[in-house]
């Protein structure tokens, strides 16, 4: 039987296309995956299929018949429950309760303590059977606390259960048990919808796949009859352009990570990064490509490991240490992290600029506005007047106000984290001539980006990252999206 | 792309107009409703009993501009008091090194705060509403609950120190030289900058190589000094080493801060307003003082035009998120236009 359809969905978020007639189906009694990279569609068709956004056209069908309300409430009526990678349930409050949250039995507003408890323990049984009903919300594991939510679903008589990345912040023996619970569920001809990066996990539990890319439907196939392959080959663009020969030839070495540990999110990270290079750092989003950089920086502390700047250990992790150490750091979160919101276009310009643009405490305002000028012109900032807010910019030309604070100090290494999410197509084009300009001046580049053609486009060496390790390193000769997402996904690691 | 700037800035002068407005409006009531208020003496009186709380509020100015807030300083007020004078009177030392001793504990006190809120990442209204306790305490403790003199001969000759032929106290030349330099320092400086770019963006101040925990720490040890300073203008003001001044000033400073425009959210506001705000809190005492209105009613004033203040600002607050993310919304899907025509489409 058919519990689910998605049929020919549209959705735009303020003009930009999020889904382009994509399709989905689930039965009774499967597991079928949902799989793409990052921005390829999965996230809204869960939200559009949980209610949380309206289709601009296309149907969900449950059970054949349409979905007329789109409501986070009409779908949850309709049998449909999401299960979070972070579990929601209230801290101080028992399993009982939680797996009972707003629905307690009893009569005038009066909670039956007998009912309720054997209620919850019904449904707790069938996922975590010999869980100790009266522990609290924060005393359970994160994977506790996930198949109790599972245990609330199925108290609600749930058919569909939404999984958007539920093995994330699991142990190996923890997604073991989910995926036990799960097949549990689906003999109970319950259906689920499983999101995964991990093409392992795909294999092992689901049944199908369907395939997004870039918000458009690529395909839809039987786990059985499909290897590894060629479901990398369906997620990744065919059309990407080929791979532009190289020109640059890298000098000295500028920056060296030694044995870099973080416990739970980085593992042995070492590279080095050489004179006039671009190194990208490849890999799905929460692998750990911010936090090492942010380590790289000093933004964040790392437990042990080493990071040299031109041969000499940076000593004091601090984001000011490594400023004075030459280092550039353009952050993912423009708004949040890179400007200050109150200050104007010049004030944020020389932010990071104050000991040149103050020599002996004492700002000289004829430097500040000579470095914007100066900057703006070389990147095509568009602003009305450096002393607008800063708000007032284009997101693109926002980025370009936080690259050119760091260009005027002329960097030995630049990080730019992600520096086109978010900018428009002319920027962008801007921001990536601009990167090649700085690795022909001699600047270290180290890039963190998701975007595929990015990657291709401007990397000198690539490495991957997946969960917090190097899966491998890729010279611009190997670089291929087929490799990059294949190292990305799956768990081999390819040492040079 | 004037125009978001150029409203964020009206809301500001708005502010500040408004208060210069008040501070007419009242002058022309009080001059016509009592005789004495529009004499020299009277003039002079209110100058004289602004500049207390106008150094403690400038140095407040610079912990709500890095984004917190310091409970601590009408009992360090007393602290200090007690300290100034004890020193010397049971303690035998000079008065010079009992000033300088006293003006020490202010900064220990400052990093105190200062290291609490950035290390441990305790929130400043707890941190200091700790040493509001802790300071006041230790004042009582220390001065057996009495007030503690006589005071040195040092404190007495600057209560009578008249300038200008016996005019004019030399508390309001000092106090407005502590605000031409903390006017000086937070518009011209590098250090007042990162104090209005961590107020801002702590994580992106941070993120441009600024070290903001250190510029926190300044900001309260600003704060304890300055009411260390007040402290110790009250003690010659009052002629006694008292462990009971400046009980509850603190309301009164912020108050001051937060009339004259300086955001709670941290990044906005300047000593200008803060001056402002304390004359307008002052004139208002007086007003009270000399229309013999019973003194109670002072709190009461001082409560509505806290919360008048306190309203505009979150109202100004959500007025400018508002139209700032109106306009990266517009900017961002209309990248294409250039920023005049943006103008033109904001201003349609």
């Amino acid at each position: 039987m058919t519990l689910l359809q998605a049929i020919d969905v549209h959705k735009r978020f303020f003009g930009a296309v999020a889904l382009e007639g994509v399709h989905f189906e689930l039965e009774a009694g499967e597991v079928h995956a949902l799989l793409g990279a990052n921005g390829a569609g999965k996230s809204t068709l869960i939200k559009i299929i949980s209610g949380y956004h309206a289709p601009d056209s296309g149907e969900i069908l449950i059970n054949g018949n349409s979905m007329r309300t789109n409501s986070p409430a009409a779908s949850h009526a309709a049998g449909i429950a999401t299960i979070h990678q972070e579990h929601n349930l209230v801290p101080h409050m028992s399993v009982i309760d939680n797996v009972m949250l707003g629905r307690w039995p009893g009569r005038f507003g009066v909670v039956s303590v007998e009912e309720s408890r054997r209620k919850a323990k019904e449904a707790v049984s069938r996922v975590v059977p010999g869980l100790d009903l009266n522990l609290l919300g924060h005393q359970l594991t994160p994977a506790e606390g996930q198949l109790i939510e599972i245990a609330r679903a199925l108290s609600e008589d749930a058919r569909v259960l939404i999984m958007d990345e539920p093995t994330t912040s699991l142990s190996p023996r923890e997604v073991e048990r989910l995926f036990k619970v799960m097949r549990e569920l689906k003999k109970q001809g319950i259906g689920i919808i499983f999101v995964s990066h991990w093409l392992e996990e795909i294999f092992e539990i689901c049944d199908r796949v369907t395939v997004f890319r870039d918000g458009r439907y690529v395909g839809r196939e039987f786990i059985k009859d499909i290897d590894e392959n060629q479901l990398v080959r369906m997620m990744v663009n065919t059309d990407v352009p080929e791979v532009p020969p190289v020109e640059r030839k890298p000098g000295k070495e500028i920056l060296a990570v030694r044995n870099l540990n973080k416990t739970g999110v980085l593992e042995n990270i070492s590279f080095s990064l050489r004179e006039g290079e671009i190194l990208t750092l490849a890999g799905l989003v929460g692998a750990g490509r911010t936090e090492l950089v942010r380590c790289i920086f000093g933004a964040d502390k790392y437990d042990s490991g080493e990071v040299l700047i031109e041969g000499k250990t940076i000593r004091r992790n601090s984001p000011s240490t490594a400023v004075k150490a030459g280092i550039g750091f353009i952050p993912e979160d423009r708004k949040g992290q890179g400007l200050v919101g109150l200050l104007t276009v010049r004030e944020n310009f020389t932010l990071s600029l104050l000991d040149l643009v103050a020599p002996g405490g004492l700002i000289r305002k004829d430097r500040e506005i000579l470095i914007s000028k100066e900057q703006s012109e070389a990147m095509k900032v568009k602003a009305a007047s450096f002393e607008s807010n800063i708000m007032s910019l284009s997101g693109g030309n926002q980025q370009k106000v936080i690259i050119g604070r760091w260009l005027a100090r002329k960097p030995k290494l630049l990080i730019l984290d992600e520096p086109t999410k978010g900018v428009d197509v002319g920027a962008k084009a801007e921001i990536h001539r601009l990167i090649g300009q700085l690795a022909e001046s001699g600047v270290a580049v180290l890039l963190v980006t998701s975007e595929m053609p990015e990657v291709l486009l401007l990397s000198d060496r690539v490495l991957v990252m997946r969960e917090g390790r190097i899966t491998s390193q890729l010279n611009r000769s190997e670089l291929s999206p087929e490799r990059v997402i294949r190292y990305a996904t799956t768990e081999e690691v390819i040492t040079q | 792309m004037n125009i978001l700037r150029s409203t964020m800035q009206a809301f500001r002068r708005i502010q500040v107009q408004g208060l210069l407005v008040a501070i007419v409006v009242l002058g022309v009531i009080m001059s016509f409703a009592s005789d004495s208020f529009l004499t020299s003496t009277n003039l002079i009186n209110i100058l004289y009993s602004s500049t207390i709380l106008a150094v403690v509020a400038i140095g407040q100015t610079f912990v709500i501009l890095v984004g917190g807030i310091d409970l601590s300083v009408g009992s360090m007020i007393a602290l200090s008091s007690v300290l100034s004078v004890g020193l010397v009177v049971i303690g035998g030392l000079p008065v010079g090194l009992s000033i300088v001793l006293t003006l020490l504990v202010g900064v220990a006190f400052g990093v105190a705060h200062g290291l609490a809120v950035t290390k441990l990442n305790m929130p400043p209204l707890i941190v200091t509403l700790a040493s509001l306790s802790l300071a006041s305490g230790l004042a009582y403790v220390y001065s057996g609950g009495k007030n503690i003199i006589p005071v040195p001969e040092f404190f007495r000759a600057i209560a009578n120190a008249q300038m200008f032929g016996g005019k004019l106290p030399v508390f309001i030349p000092f106090a407005i030289i502590i605000a031409v330099i903390s006017y000086f320092v937070l518009a011209k400086t590098s250090f007042g900058r990162m104090i209005y770019a961590v107020g801002g963006n702590k994580t992106a101040a941070r993120l441009a190589g600024i070290p903001a925990n250190r510029i926190i720490i300044i900001a309260f040890v600003i704060s304890s000094l300055s009411a260390v300073i007040g402290g110790l203008m009250m003690t010659v003001r009052l002629q006694s080493g008292s462990p009971i001044i400046g009980v509850g000033m603190e309301l009164t400073v912020i108050a001051a801060a937060v009339i004259g425009g300086t955001s709670l959210f941290g990044g906005q506001g300047n000593v200008v307003g803060t001056l402002l705000g304390v004359i307008l809190l002052t004139m208002a005492s007086n007003a009270i003082v000399l229309l013999a209105i019973p003194p109670n009613y002072d709190k009461v004033f001082t409560g509505l035009v806290i919360a008048l203040a306190a309203g505009l600002d979150i109202y100004r607050q959500r007025k400018d998120t508002r139209s700032m993310t109106r306009l990266t919304k517009r900017s961002t899907t209309n990248s294409v236009l250039s920023d005049k025509q943006t103008v033109n489409k904001q201003g349609a």
